[in-house]
């Protein structure tokens, strides 16, 4: 039995389905540039800021904790936003609300190191 | 095509804003007069209202056009039901009109291929089939049909045909909240409105789940929350939901759990001697099943009396009357110890239930749909929170009394108030009573007995047949089904529609707008117009009838469904169906212009010379003043966001409509002094009946073979069976594909992960699905929930058919069930071994 981990990202993108179903999904994130990116919601296109009560960024995140839920309006930590672009694909509000902005910090840490 | 798509986008974008701009809580307790901006400004689009085309809410949308096609959708802030706002799906309504695979030329099944036709052949194909096959023909429509579709309908099949096998897919969505409104009121739909919302304290919800299934009106209250009022949220159900997350207090129950809630209720009101003494005995009856005193000389216990009706059986719909003693002596059995073994909700909840009920200083607004209308028991569970708000007192006002809430945009408008079922005229009329028949029968000009008293087959019963070969009885073999995709939505779908798949002799009408597990089935495929391709009709949950116009031209050759009844009744009255000729010879669909000449309307090309939707409309409104459901003149309902009946005119040419039913001073037909008056009592003494209806367990409950029980429901980015939903790029990427959503504790113990590939299994079949655990919502301890909106994964073909013994409405929600990962050895082999 193949027992691999999948995520929930993998799951709810439906790697599963038969092939035109996927054709139709959106294709995984190929950033533009090199330069890291970070989400960040607008409140003013969000369905969620207008108690209409959604969470498909939250759900969708592949990242655990990069996407919160705070009284059921969707909050970005940008310390674990990968970028990867996620959250603004799959958003569903009439404008997208998942704005993705060049983070001008410093170079986020690799995995394992501290 | 792309150039045309990112116009689309471009102003969806920029007319979402205008959308977005106003929240509930800017708008609440402004006047909708003078008029606000209606949208934004933008060159060449034009702009018209119309109902949204998915839930039962009826919230109000700007259609934008441009060009022959719908370009930008924004809430409309005049309408009253949802003040400018829309949610995820609404906002994005305008897009079902252009999936990629849209129907556009009628096709017919040729040697197991469906081939293109024209459409005077198709339309002659279905007439002739009819014709020859008129007493073994069941015509299946939909809580989306339009009024005039559905009143086209219902004339065709009881005028033309004489024949009562009409049926439409709200006996699946709605016919418990019917039953339970008959029953209790004598009369059916809601007494109250949306309004109630707006000055709620409490709000109680029965096995509904509004954050995700009518997040208008959902966020109403939540809005009033954000702005500072104290409402309290009680959430009953089975599953930590959406709506639970905003809740004060969930109580957690067993499926049917409902009903010993309720009967909880009753009992601590009773014992505590917290009833309102005034309203029971002015405007109350006591009723159940049987009259206990043919049987009994003195006061009979609950035991005894629950086995009495099992041996005797029901005494139908009305029940029988019973006193107030002997209803104390049957719901004493309900304490909360007893009621927490029923229902599994702690005792303490229980009595912190009823205590809400007995505090007379609280408005409470019961809300609930497809958990109570859904289940065996729909009819009594319905009669039960009917029950507790008239024994509490806290029925009539502002703010303060049950409502019921439907799934489909005109279940009430077409399916409840033009009487599309089998055993129903239009107006609240039944064909089973003399009276009502010889009414229809006038107003259509029919010669007397045209019409058949005996009821047709129910929704199950019709599927049944039609998939039942017709040497063992199987006495459907032609059925055409306009606006609904029952391959997929009805339960036990093996047995009840894809078992047709092998009968030859079987015949299958679809009307559709896009491919469908129905069509897959079907002889003759009919491409159909939907939403603003048409003029239509539709009515809310909350009594409000709403009109639109057709806006832009249906794709390719498709045409709207209610010209396409009239074509084939057209071509069966030039074949020579005696039916289709009124008692003077004239053809019954006949419609004059105003020099009085006949207006070929069967003709496509002159389909749109007339207003056909105004002429049938307004010669359907003579049928509703009987039971006081007055709609407004088509006239007055173009000039508003819908009006909720009864409409009457207070003086020539003004129409005031109706917020609270059965309620001095909100409605006209209630006498002067007193106060509360159920004017359609079942009684007839203008009361209302409290059922004393006994717990009772599920259909199918789960036991060590399917230990798990589960459950089907819906999604907050797809509506229903996602024809329409799944082909919007946004919804489907929000969510893409059905799951089986379990408690941590069941997968765990068996071996699941988050994304696992399992096995759903019951008695009936089994589906292929990823788990997904602690995601948008969670299952109790055994139960599994899984949402039906997936073509590709056919839920209801593990459902029950089990269903209610009044409404004969099935039960999506109880199936035993087991769980496991595919490496697992198969759970039902060893059953069946």
């Amino acid at each position: 039995m193949n027992s691999r981990a999948i995520s929930r990202r993998d799951l709810l993108f439906g790697r599963f389905r038969n092939g035109v179903r996927r054709a139709l999904l959106p294709k995984p994130a190929v950033p533009a540039t090199d330069a890291p990116t970070t989400a960040v919601i607008q409140g003013r296109h969000c369905l969620a800021y207008r108690g209409l009560m959604c969470s498909t960024c939250y759900e969708r995140c592949p990242e655990p904790g990069a996407i919160a839920m705070e009284r059921g309006i969707p909050r970005v930590n940008a310390d674990l936003c990968t970028g990867c672009r996620v959250c603004h694909d799959v958003c569903p509000a009439p404008t997208n609300a998942v704005l993705l902005i060049k983070d001008r910090r410093a170079p986020k840490p690799q995995e394992g190191v501290r | 095509m792309d150039m045309e798509r990112r116009d689309f986008m471009k102003l969806a974008a920029m007319t979402a804003a205008t959308g977005l701009a106003g929240s509930m809580a800017s708008r609440a307790d402004a006047s909708t007069s003078p008029p606000l901006p209606e949208q934004a400004d933008i060159p060449g689009v034009t702009w018209d209202k119309a109902p949204c085309r998915f839930c039962g809410t009826g919230c109000h949308v700007q259609v934008g056009v441009k060009d022959g096609k719908v370009v930008a959708i924004a809430g409309d802030r005049q309408a009253e039901v949802n003040k400018g706002l829309l949610c995820v799906k609404g906002y994005h309504v305008g897009m079902i009109l252009y999936g990629q695979d849209r129907l556009t030329k009628p096709m017919l099944r040729r040697d197991g291929e469906l081939v293109p036709i024209e459409w005077d052949e198709a339309i002659d194909i279905a007439a002739r089939r009819i014709m020859e096959h008129d007493k073994t023909f069941g015509f299946y429509i939909s809580g989306q049909s339009t009024i005039p579709e559905g009143y086209a309908a219902q004339k065709f099949m009881r005028g033309g045909l004489s024949s009562n096998h009409l049926e439409a897919n709200a006996r699946l969505c709605m016919a418990s909240a019917v039953t339970g409104f008959l029953s209790t009121y004598g009369v059916d739909e809601p007494a109250s409105c949306y309004d109630d919302l707006d000055s709620c304290d409490t709000l109680i919800l029965w096995g509904n789940n509004p954050a995700e299934m009518h997040p208008i009106l959902f966020s109403r209250v939540i809005d009033r929350q954000a702005r500072g009022d104290k409402v309290t949220i009680i959430d009953i159900g089975t599953r930590h939901t959406r709506t639970t997350e905003r809740s004060d207090h969930f109580l957690q129950m067993q499926g049917h759990g409902d009903l010993a809630i309720a009967n909880c209720i009753a009992q601590q009101l009773i014992e505590k001697v917290a009833y309102d003494h005034e309203f029971v005995e002015k405007y109350c009856n006591f009723r159940a099943d049987r009259d206990p005193a043919e049987a009994f000389d003195s006061l009979v216990d609950h035991d005894t009396y629950v086995q009495h009706v099992k041996q005797e059986g029901h005494s139908g719909l009305f029940g029988k009357p019973i006193t107030f003693e002997q209803y104390k002596k049957l719901i004493a059995y309900y304490t909360p110890e007893k009621c927490e073994e029923l229902s599994g909700v702690p005792a303490d909840q229980l009595r912190m239930l009823a205590d809400t009920f007995a505090d007379k200083s609280k408005k409470i607004v019961s809300l609930w749909c497809m958990g109570m209308n859904q289940h065996t028991a729909g009819t009594a569970i319905n009669n039960l929170v009917h029950a507790v708000h008239l024994m509490s007192g806290h029925w009539g006002k502002p703010g303060d009394g049950p409502q019921s809430l439907t799934g489909q945009p005109a279940a009430c408008g077409t399916v409840r108030e033009v009487g599309t079922l089998a055993h129903a005229l239009p107006g609240g009329r039944i064909v089973a009573n003399e009276d009502h028949r010889t009414h229809a029968e006038d107003f259509w000009n029919l010669p007397k007995g045209r019409l058949n008293p005996k009821p047709g087959y129910h929704t199950v019963k019709m599927f049944e047949q039609l998939c039942t070969p017709t040497d063992q009885g199987g006495d459907i073999d032609t059925v055409w089904v306009q606006v609904t995709n029952p391959g997929q939505t009805l339960p036990n779908t093996k047995k009840l529609f894809k078992a047709k798949a092998e009968l030859e002799d079987k015949f299958l009408i679809v009307s559709e707008v896009y491919p469908t597990a129905t069509t897959e089935l079907a002889d003759l495929v009919l491409p159909a117009a939907m939403w603003v391709e048409k003029n239509g009709i539709y009515g809310n949950s909350e009594r409000r009838t709403q009109q639109w116009f057709r806006m832009v031209p249906p794709p390719g050759e498709a045409r709207d469904d209610c010209w396409q009844t009239l074509a084939v009744a057209r071509r069966m009255y030039e074949l020579g169906h005696p039916g289709f000729k009124d008692k003077d010879g004239e053809y019954i669909f006949r419609i004059n212009d105003e020099a009085g000449n006949e207006v070929p309307y069967w003709q496509w090309e002159h389909y749109y010379d007339v207003n056909v939707d105004k002429h049938l409309f307004d010669d359907y409104r003579r049928f509703t003043f009987m039971k006081h459901k007055n709609v407004a003149p088509y006239d007055e309902l173009v000039k508003h966001r819908g009006m909720r009946w009864p409409v009457v005119e207070t003086e020539p040419g003004k129409f005031r409509e109706t917020r609270w039913r059965f309620v001095e001073g909100a409605d006209p037909y209630v006498e002067k002094g007193a106060g509360v008056q159920f004017y359609h009592s079942s009684s007839k003494d203008d009361r209302a009946q409290i059922w004393f209806r006994p717990h009772q367990f599920p259909a199918e409950v789960p036991d060590d073979a399917l230990p798990l029980n589960l459950v089907t429901g819906r999604v907050i980015e797809h509506w229903h069976s996602g024809t329409m939903t799944m082909r919007v790029p946004q919804l489907r990427r929000a969510m893409p594909g059905a799951y089986a959503e379990m408690n941590p504790e069941d997968a765990r113990d068996r071996g699941i992960s988050n994304g696992d590939i399992v096995r759903i299994t019951t008695r009936r079949g089994e589906i292929k699905l990823p788990a997904w655990i602690n995601g948008r919502a969670q299952p109790q301890r055994g139960h599994v929930f899984v949402p039906f909106f997936d073509e590709a994964s056919a839920i209801n073909d593990l459902t029950i058919d089990a269903i209610d013994p009044f409404s004969k409405q099935p039960d999506y929600k109880k199936a035993a069930a087991e769980v496991s990962r595919l490496d697992q050895p198969h759970p039902y082999t060893e059953v069946v071994q």
